[in-house]
């Protein structure tokens, strides 16, 4: 488990003092992935780096399985970072050292016998896929394949920690696929606790179990994936959500129905989980005779979570329109009203 | 001509034993120097505002004192480490004062140009400072370091010429006294084309090996 208890971070820039982190209040429970989302120069890398004391918090405290991290001596330092696997967003391999050699460094740093070393790394080579690669060098990989180097590298220590600086900012989308399917892969054969910062939402999206969204070195919002991209709160937390969930309606959509000319009702209709499975749209029309027009709408996967957006036009008499309202909000789903000219 | 083959044979010996003592002395020197310059930098690993500057400071006088002027400026120095003012031997202790502080800006530029992530990475991995040098920055720098210690070679070699003037010898001495002074010009042309021969081998010799450290 990883706490931040009011950490702040501050730096002298010339004369003038730059807040980059302002009271950061964070549990990562042990085994999740959390991800930390923000633009950049939200503080998101100094938040990270205070997890390994790459960087020190200028007030606070980041507790690991509940021991003040900023109290050790600098070789307690050094043995508590090899508990904390780091991978970053340019993986930062020594181009003059094999795959093999730069996969083994964590172990030659803790003069782990060479017989042990092998088998260690061939074993986390073949973990990540990349065991014919031993003998390369990292300029003759591709980015993909530098990260999973990155991450064999990681692992090498047997971490309970896994921190991920933009592990996939420099990657294109279908490697960065195959990295957050091989994170959450560590996650779950080995119980690592993933800690993740990023600028993207499809990676929160992807893999994490919670998170928290950072602006101006502050914690705005945070939760489980599912609660913050269902029910967003603060605009920025909105606009990351709608950078991958897109849930409004197009601009000439909105024009045509916002003409007064149209007395109808529209809402948006939000199912999750199992309500996605069932025929609610015909039912409801059959039932209440009414006319329903699906103008947008989309279907995504929320932590194996199906997660539906529909807007629908709903034509009839209000009485019945209210009915069937009622209905469907029996159900899990969620109704929400756009225009509405019946009332 | 008015040297003999010999002359000329022991010359180039007094050439290579000069540029090679002191590259030695000067590379010892110039390492620990120019390892001290970067990890006592501001936000490295030992950050040591007062060392840096200190370093800087005395580096860069000896920088900038002309080679001649030095080489007759710590004669005393000179006596009382090899207990002579003149010769081959008093002459290598000037060249490593000249060459060491050199060195240590090469090797200075050549560690500052490895990717700080690579440092990064091995703080985070729980590396020592001693493990951060020896295992991550020289080889990641060593083939930029091959090719800088080549360029002081080369350096070295230009700077003995000037022994001549505290009667160290070598070929820029022969070449002064017989070539310039007494007007042979054969004994000029020779001296010369052993000079550029001798920097053209250490030059290709420095890009080998700087290639097949690259890779280890």
């Amino acid at each position: 488990m990883i706490q931040f208890e009011g950490v702040t971070k501050t730096y002298q820039s010339g004369k003038q003092e730059i807040h980059a982190l302002n009271g950061i209040d964070l549990t990562v429970e042990t085994g999740e992935i959390f991800g930390v989302i923000g633009f950049s120069g939200a503080g998101k890398s100094s938040l990270i780096r205070t997890v390994n004391l790459l960087e020190r918090p200028s007030s606070g405290h980041v507790l690991i399985d509940g021991k003040d991290i900023s109290t050790l001596s600098a070789r307690e330092i050094r043995k508590t970072r090899k508990d904390i696997g780091m991978i970053f967003q340019h993986f930062n391999l020594l181009n003059s050292k094999t795959v093999f050699h730069n996969v083994a460094m964590p172990l030659i740093l803790a003069n782990t016998p060479k017989n042990k070393i092998k088998e260690q790394v061939k074993e986390l080579l073949d973990f990540v896929g990349l065991s014919d690669q031993a003998t390369k060098y990292p300029d003759q990989l591709s980015g993909g394949q530098k990260q999973r180097i990155g991450i064999a590298r990681a692992l090498a220590t047997n971490p309970s920690v896994l921190l991920c600086d933009e592990a996939t900012s420099a990657l294109d989308p279908q490697t960065t696929q195959s990295i957050l399917e091989l994170l959450r892969r560590i996650n779950r054969e080995y119980n690592i606790t993933i800690l993740l910062i990023t600028h993207e939402m499809g990676v929160i999206r992807e893999i994490c179990d919670k998170v928290a969204v950072l602006e101006a070195g502050k914690v705005i919002e945070q939760g489980t994936v599912f609660d913050v991209f269902t029910n967003p709160q603060q605009q920025t937390t909105q606009r990351f959500v709608r950078s991958v969930m897109n849930d409004e309606l197009p601009e000439s959509l909105l024009k045509q129905i916002q003409n007064p000319s149209r007395k109808n009702s529209i809402y948006r209709i939000q199912f999750t989980g199992t309500s996605v499975g069932q025929p609610l749209m015909s039912r409801i029309s059959r039932k209440y005779q009414l006319d329903l027009n699906v103008l947008f709408g989309n279907i995504t996967e929320l932590q194996g979570a199906p997660y539906g957006n529909l807007i629908v036009e709903f034509t009839g008499p209000a009485e019945e329109i209210k009915k069937a309202l009622a209905d469907i909000r029996e159900g899990n789903v969620n109704v929400e009203e756009v225009l509405n000219y019946a009332s | 001509m008015l040297v003999d083959n010999e002359q000329i044979l022991e010359a180039l010996w007094e050439t290579l034993y000069m540029t090679g003592v002191a590259f030695l002395f000067s590379l010892i020197i110039g390492f620990i120097l120019g390892l001290l310059l970067v990890v006592t930098r501001k936000g490295h690993l030992l950050e040591n505002e007062p060392v840096s500057k200190v370093l800087n400071v005395i580096i860069n006088i000896f920088r900038s004192v002309p080679f001649i002027i030095l080489m007759v400026a710590i004669i005393p120095l000179t006596r009382i480490i090899v207990g002579t003012s003149i010769g081959t031997a008093a002459a290598i202790v000037p060249l490593v004062f000249y060459a060491g502080p050199y060195i240590a800006r090469l090797i200075e530029n050549s560690l500052l140009e490895v990717d700080e992530g690579v440092i990064e990475a091995a703080q985070a991995m729980g590396a020592s400072p001693f493990q951060i040098v020896f295992r991550f920055l020289i080889p990641e720098a060593l083939s930029s370091l091959v090719l800088a210690l080549t360029i002081a070679i080369v350096g070295l070699i230009g700077a003995s010429a000037m022994a001549g003037a505290i009667g160290g010898g070598g070929l820029g001495d022969l070449a002064i006294t017989y070539g310039y002074q007494r007007f042979d010009t054969l004994v000029m042309v020779v001296t010369v084309a052993i000079l550029v021969v001798l920097v053209q081998g250490v030059q290709s010799g420095g890009n080998l090996l700087s290639r097949r450290v690259r890779r280890r």
